[in-house]
């Protein structure tokens, strides 16, 4: 395979992708932080309550109160940068595709220069005058084979007549019934009960 | 003494030679040891793989409460392995390439390859391409830690590395570095 390089070069735009996506990390990491301090908060004001200790409660919720405003504006940011990244990738997107409705555009020019008009209309010119000259040397030599074919027709029909003069007796169907069918009962109730008592038997395993 | 499978509260079936005594002890005949060796090593890979754990400590032998209760002890009859065993079944298992010491010179904690580093760099590209993140920046962290729990959650980066190591070579995956930390890129290469 040789040193050939298949993988794409690192572009800038990469570099400041990853950067984006780094930052948004931190503040993925920040905000589990403060969450586990929100929760640990939650439990010391818990725990100065059960102790009596109302004052050292509500400064523990204070603090968590605090935690929590914190909590929502790095939230805030995180929209930011996630916005921000999914519009830096979507407009790379959008370039790629421009790039390819270029590279296409170029193609098709490139095969209409070749094909001009002057030369398709010459070719259909020729085509035709090419069909009716073929048309006219069928039209010369169709009169010549005509007496052949005639003959090749006569004895087809010849062999025809000698076949339906022989008599059929491969197929011969039932006639048909001259009065209507009476529906006879027999004993059904047997047969029934026979293949019930056999339905109940169990497949030997 | 019956020796019967056990299964645990986890739902990992304990196979029937964990209820024995003398599995728990390490024996000087070189012979059974070699069999208690291969039964252990089978035994935390295998647990390993289904609990999704990638680390294991001597401290787990030494303290109870981790993650490795389940095997490491053995409640009905009232045996454990002791720190000094599980050293020694540890060095085992890096000597046959099934883990290795992270951190590195140091010989307390491994992690465990209850999946080879290609097979890693497979689910890597496959979860990849599974998400639609092909060509696309990842960081490392991402990986890890997906918002979408992934077969790839929990992951140890020195593993991970290890794995795009493994999809560079093939032509599969790009690490980019920039002054912050490390990123990688997933390429659609076929294999």
């Amino acid at each position: 395979m040789g040193l050939t390089q298949s993988a794409p070069k690192i572009t800038a735009q990469d570099r400041a992708v990853l950067d984006l996506k780094l930052q948004r990390d931190k503040l993925k990491q920040y905000q589990r932080k403060i969450q586990v301090i929100l929760d640990r908060e939650y439990e010391i004001a818990k725990s100065y309550l059960a102790a009596g200790d109302r004052d050292r409660a509500v400064i523990a919720l204070r603090r968590r109160k605090y935690q929590q405003s914190l909590l929502l504006k790095t939230d805030g940011q995180l929209e930011n940068l996630e916005q921000l990244v999914s519009t830096i990738e979507f407009s790379l997107v959008e370039m790629s595709v421009l790039h390819g409705l270029k590279q296409g555009n170029e193609v098709l020019k490139e095969i209409h220069r070749e094909m001009s008009i002057e030369s398709v209309e010459k070719l259909m010119g020729e085509t035709q005058e090419a069909r009716e000259y073929q048309l006219e040397i069928g039209n010369l030599l169709g009169n010549q084979l005509s007496v052949d074919d005639e003959e090749a027709v006569q004895e087809e029909l010849r062999q025809l007549q000698v076949q339906s003069t022989q008599p059929e007796f491969r197929v011969k169907l039932p006639s048909v019934p001259a009065e209507q069918p009476v529906a006879i009962e027999i004993q059904d109730t047997q047969p029934m009960l026979s293949r019930e008592a056999r339905e109940r038997v169990p497949v030997p395993g | 003494m019956q020796l019967t499978t056990h299964t645990t509260p986890s739902g990992f079936l304990l196979p029937s030679i964990h209820a024995a005594h003398a599995f728990f002890t390490e024996q000087p005949n070189p012979t059974t040891q070699n069999t208690f060796v291969n039964n252990w090593i089978q035994l935390i890979l295998s647990y390993a793989r289904h609990r999704r754990l990638f680390v294991i400590r001597v401290e787990d032998a030494e303290v109870a409460g981790g993650d490795w209760d389940e095997i490491l002890r053995n409640e009905r009859i009232n045996r454990r392995v002791i720190p000094s065993y599980l050293t020694s079944l540890i060095s085992a298992m890096v000597s046959r390439d099934l883990a290795y010491y992270e951190p590195p010179k140091q010989s307390r904690s491994v992690v465990l390859l209850w999946r080879l580093p290609e097979e890693w760099a497979d689910v890597l590209h496959s979860w990849g391409t599974a998400t639609g993140q092909i060509n696309t920046i990842l960081t490392l962290y991402e990986i890890t830690d997906p918002p979408v729990p992934s077969p790839l959650s929990g992951i140890p980066l020195s593993l991970l590395r290890r794995a795009i190591t493994v999809l560079t070579r093939s032509g599969r995956a790009q690490l980019i570095g920039v002054a912050d930390g490390e990123g990688v890129r997933l390429l659609a290469g076929g294999k």
